[in-house]
């Protein structure tokens, strides 16, 4: 009970910090936006003007990534920056439970991407927010998110060891969107890119979203986006263990 | 002479201070690896919807990589300066202070080139697009001179940070933009018309286009309105830039707020 209200307490308190950041918001809001906006114009070019939604949804769920991308490596960073890094890292909790709630938080602030796109979409474009399975997009979009936080533990734990995380995380930007299929469907793709795919969160994430969205069985990408961001869990816990251990004893973690 | 030279040396100097804090693996990964999958990213999503042929997207993209590096190099070349206390003493200088931040757009400019040169290649090597050999030059006249637009382009709105204090959010969202408004992705043709209109004034909208033509084997006959256009806009967000410089640069002596951030 006291590691559930730790968790919840660290989320909240995280996302208020990042919701503070004009910088945050601002990107979190506008470039989803422009984003579903590009997609609006190139399915419509195509005459594809029945999967908007697909591509409104398809857009956030971007954004979401991002949101947990840029915020795991940058709030590591900032840590480091602000020169908290060492104070919560020597919190007499487990390192995953002090940095889970900052990966969950971004999880969580990317929902504005997810929601400002399916408002712009529907005020602007007039998409008809038709969801095939309505209370199952809501619970993949909830499973989805924690699931991409999850995922964020596990780049956290890398990020800590790099002095320049967020280069790292421009690089994984666009393979994660591509892969994923969050607006190409994987069909498209070389058949190499498979096995990459099914292993990430986001491909389900994804899958489940866009089949409660359009239509399609949502409770097994649910399930396998669950199992495979538990695994995210474990491993990032693994190694957040390792790495601390490593910093304390080489005395680099606010160096690294 | 001396401010051809002060420009080249000074703008490489300024490049390689700012450039401090990278490193080959990070230079690949930021601007090599994430540019060529954004290429790829837009190349599959055409191919997928059938909007546009591979060439379009190829081409288009490689161009737009660019950005990447100029908008947020010549943003840096400004706002750096501020960030790491150092604006004051560029301000100082009894130089021309444009010549100087001028000067810092050459070098990011060629690293745009780069860019998009090694994004082409990757991405034609990957895709299977075929360019003509006799395009080769056309091709890297169309990316240079998109680079060095975007580059003033990116130098406008560092300048900007003179007066806004993050300046970042500015760069971040004129990216974005420039994916959305340059006709780049979607053909202009199912924009709406004030996009295309905004599109018009943008850098690499032109550049891209004359880059396409090359690149279907036209000649410079064919691309030379485009690239002309992309130099007008080009020139005219270098006086642009110039002029915010300087009336900001007024303003925060008048008002003792050079790094006040």
């Amino acid at each position: 009970m006291n590691t559930l209200r730790m968790l919840a307490i660290g989320t909240l308190l995280h996302a208020k910090q990042i919701s503070r950041s004009p910088f945050e918001i601002a990107i979190a809001l506008v470039v989803p936006v422009v984003q579903a906006t590009l997609a609006v114009y190139l399915f419509r070019s195509s005459g594809e003007q029945h999967r908007l939604l697909e591509a409104a949804v398809g857009a956030g769920v971007m954004g979401v990534w991002s949101s947990v991308l840029f915020g795991s490596g940058g709030a590591i960073q900032s840590q480091r920056w602000q020169g908290t890094l060492e104070m919560i890292m020597l919190a007499p909790r487990r390192p995953v439970l002090v940095i889970l709630p900052i990966t969950i938080a971004t999880g969580l602030t990317g929902t504005y991407a997810l929601l400002a796109t399916l408002a712009w979409g529907r005020l602007l474009y007039g998409i008809r927010l038709d969801f095939a399975h309505p209370v199952a997009f809501v619970v993949a979009a909830v499973v989805c998110v924690v699931a991409l936080g999850l995922f964020g533990l596990l780049l956290a734990a890398t990020f800590v060891l790099m002095r320049n995380a967020n280069a790292l995380a421009n690089t994984l930007e666009y393979p994660v969107w591509l892969v994923s299929g969050m607006l190409v469907p994987i069909t498209v793709l070389p058949s190499w890119t498979a096995p990459i795919a099914a292993v990430l969160p986001t491909t389900w994430g994804a899958r489940a979203l866009r089949e409660a969205t359009s239509g399609g069985p949502v409770w097994p990408s649910v399930g396998i986006c669950l199992g495979i961001s538990l695994l995210c869990l474990a491993l990032g816990a693994l190694s957040l263990t390792h790495v601390e251990r490593r910093a304390r004893a080489a005395a680099t973690l606010a160096l690294a | 002479m001396k401010t051809l030279r002060l420009m080249t040396v000074g703008g490489v100097i300024a490049y390689r201070a700012l450039f401090n804090w990278t490193t080959p693996g990070m230079f690949i990964g930021t601007l090599l690896i994430g540019p060529l999958f954004q290429l790829l990213f837009f190349a599959y999503l055409g191919r997928q919807l059938q909007v546009a042929d591979d060439r379009f997207y190829i081409v288009g993209n490689a161009v737009l990589t660019a950005s990447l590096a100029c908008v947020f190099g010549g943003t840096m070349a400004v706002a750096n300066e501020r960030r790491y206390g150092t604006l004051g003493h560029v301000l100082l200088s009894p130089r021309s202070r444009t010549a100087v931040f001028w000067g810092r757009v050459i070098p990011y400019a060629g690293n745009g080139l780069l860019i998009a040169v090694v994004t082409l290649s990757a991405g034609a090597l990957l895709l299977g697009l075929r360019i003509p050999v006799g395009a080769v030059p056309g091709l890297l006249l169309a990316m240079a001179t998109g680079s060095l637009a975007c580059g003033f382009f990116g130098l406008t709105l560092g300048a900007l940070g003179l007066r806004f204090r993050d300046v970042w959010v500015i760069s971040n969202v004129s990216v974005a933009l420039l994916l959305l408004l340059t006709g780049v992705n979607v053909p202009p043709s199912g924009l709406p018309g004030w996009m295309t209109a905004v599109g018009e004034w943008l850098p690499i909208t032109h550049a891209a286009e004359a880059a396409r033509r090359f690149a279907a084997g036209d000649g410079l006959a064919a691309a030379a309105a485009p690239l002309g256009q992309e130099l007008l806009v080009g020139a005219g967000y270098a006086v642009a830039a110039a002029a915010l410089l300087k009336i900001f640069e007024f303003e925060s002596r008048r008002t003792a707020s050079l790094d006040v951030l």
